[in-house]
């Protein structure tokens, strides 16, 4: 199968500083893999540049057999690029639902018909009963799954998210992770940063570690857990993934 | 996991007492009525010019919230806009005896297509910067205003020959200005009102509250906020040719100055920012409020009407943040909580 995704050579730099330094990587339509990494390790940069809110310094990016470096957020998003933001970005006088609503009217013909389908997308990540709820008055956890959730509604081919599970319980945590492995099945690829390692660790079948701009490991998380690099890089001598 | 149910079921259908995006409300309705009715009942000559005015000012108020309320993009710069449809209308029927009927639309678009260009130019600035750029640009249409003698009549001003008639959009009646006004406030109204509940609506309000976020969803947010910059010029410079033929004569130091741009911005900000409502009910409570004033104590104490029109102002902003549609607004949530 051909990659949904090509990343080529990509170096992002901010001045002297390399945020994303000569990274290639390929992504095949289904997959669900893990980014990991320390703070300031470029996953954000590399996420920016994927989905077109900053554009790179060199490197490739082809999407769907076709090079998008340097595009734009919204041509991104049509494209079939969702994401989400590791700080909620949510509209702030619209409720819950009109949140949503604005993700599905990228699919949806009429504004009718795009709320109806961000309720169902908000049932899916349990906060159905928030729909009328101005968002000023969500918890963090509530807002994470809000994004999840405008990211869904757009119908990506791809989505990224970032630190999604930030602020939820256990029992959240949970849910969010099944609803997360499930999204392949539907038809989203998903490229997934978390700090909450045991969720990802358990259910992405592949992960990518960054380290300093570079990626430093790609592979099951069975083989990362004995590397050395990745050992010293993120976890800390004597330190056990699983 | 099961599939979940569509569990966001259209309403059904019915009257809505309070004002809500995308529906007429009962309240809407009554409002107009009484609008009508004011208009019908041909109240003393004096009530009649302050009428005239509210409506008048409550459908400028209101192209304004398409920019400054929709868009997040506030402008001090609307008299430009309001100017250029004044000028244009007047100048077309002084010099070139075109009907300000026709004039109206050909002053509305040449305003529309400066306020595009406008925000093309500055809508990369923000806040504060933004702000500044459109008071900048009005006072440079009217300094250009004073200057250009031959077409504006510079600070001599313009007038209108008042000859009655339908074609000459000149009127002995002060009943028909008002009909017209509120036709234009009406208009001007339905237009807020489709926008709101429009998917562009949607990509204006998503693109203000937070830019990224709303690129991210596919929305082009510099597409969205030019259209809403030229839609409210567009129906701005329509006001200022309604101005021009009740007022029926033009100086650039009236109809271009900032404090008319201030103005613009003012009754949105009272009667609520981004609602439809709020800006009519702005009107209605502030232009009425500034007449009288003006007209008791314009006389024996001069300025002491602006005191107390600051005064009132300052206490609406910081008791009524959300202007005095959220007041509405947080009064039919009580009646609503209260209710079993």
């Amino acid at each position: 199968m051909t990659a949904l995704l090509e990343v080529r050579d990509l170096t992002r730099a901010f001045g002297a500083l390399k945020a994303v330094a000569g990274v290639s990587f390929s992504i095949r339509a289904g997959e669900l893999v893990g980014l990991i990494g320390p703070n300031g390790a470029g996953k954000s940069t590399l996420y920016n540049v994927i989905a077109g809110a900053i554009a790179p310094s060199s490197g490739e990016v082809v999407f769907k057999g076709r090079p998008v470096a340097g595009w734009k957020p919204y041509q991104a998003a049509r494209a079939g690029v969702a994401r989400t933001f590791q700080i909620p970005k949510p509209y702030r006088h619209l409720s819950v639902l009109e949140n949503v609503a604005l993700s599905a009217l990228l699919h949806e013909r009429t504004v009718a018909a795009a709320r109806d389908s961000a309720g169902v997308v908000l049932a899916e990540v349990g906060l159905a009963d928030y729909l009328d709820v101005p968002v000023a008055n969500l918890t963090v956890g509530l807002l994470k799954r809000l994004e999840v959730a405008r990211a869904i509604a757009l119908r990506p081919s791809l989505v990224l998210f970032d630190e999604i599970m930030a602020g939820l319980t256990p029992s959240e945590v949970k849910g969010m992770t099944s609803l997360v492995a499930a999204l392949p099945a539907r038809g989203i690829t998903v490229i997934w940063v978390e700090h909450v390692l045991y969720a990802i660790m358990n259910t992405a079948p592949r992960i990518m570690v960054l380290h300093r701009g570079e990626l430093i490991a790609d592979g099951a998380p069975a083989t990362l857990a004995k590397d050395p690099a990745v050992i010293k890089a993120y976890l800390g001598e004597e330190t056990s993934l699983a | 996991m099961d599939a979940a149910p569509p569990i966001a079921k259209r309403r059904p259908k019915r009257w809505r007492l309070m004002p809500e995006r995308g529906t007429l409300s009962l309240f809407e309705l009554a409002l107009l009525a009484i609008c009508v009715a004011l208009v019908v009942a041909r109240p003393p000559q004096y009530l009649q010019d302050v009428i005239i005015q509210t409506f008048l000012w409550a459908g400028l108020a209101l192209a304004w919230n398409i920019a400054g309320g929709f868009a997040g993009l506030i402008s001090f710069g609307h008299a430009a806009f309001f100017g250029l449809g004044a000028y244009t209308s007047t100048i077309l029927t002084v010099n070139h005896g075109v009907t300000p009927w026709i004039g109206l639309w050909i002053g509305g678009a040449l305003a529309a297509v400066f306020a595009t260009l406008l925000t093309l130019v500055c809508a990369r600035l923000r806040g504060p910067f933004f702000i500044l750029s459109t008071l900048a640009a009005a006072e440079v249409v009217r300094i250009a205003a004073l200057n250009w003698e031959k077409l504006t009549g510079g600070a001599e001003g313009l007038a209108i020959l008042p000859t009655a008639s339908v074609a000459n959009m000149v009127f002995d009646s002060k009943t028909t200005y008002a009909a017209l006004m509120l036709g234009y406030l009406v208009i001007v109204y339905a237009v807020t009102k489709a926008v709101e509940g429009s998917r562009y609506g949607y990509y204006l309000f998503a693109a203000r509250d937070d830019e990224d976020a709303a690129s991210a969803a596919g929305v082009n947010p510099l597409l969205a906020r030019t259209g809403a910059m030229g839609l409210s010029a567009f129906l701005t410079g329509i006001g200022g040719s309604l101005f021009a033929q009740y007022f029926l004569f033009l100086d650039p130091t009236h109809v271009l100055s900032p404090e008319l741009s201030f103005q613009f911005a003012l009754l949105p900000a009272l009667g609520g920012l981004g609602t439809a409502i709020g800006p009519v009910l702005g009107s209605f409570a502030i232009t009425p409020l500034s007449e009288m004033l003006r007209v008791y104590f314009g006389g024996k104490a001069a300025g002491l009407h602006l005191a107390i029109y600051g005064g009132v102002l300052v206490i609406v902003m910081l008791y009524f943040p959300s202007g005095i549609a959220g007041a509405l607004r947080r009064l039919a949530q009580r009646r609503r909580s209260d209710a079993p």
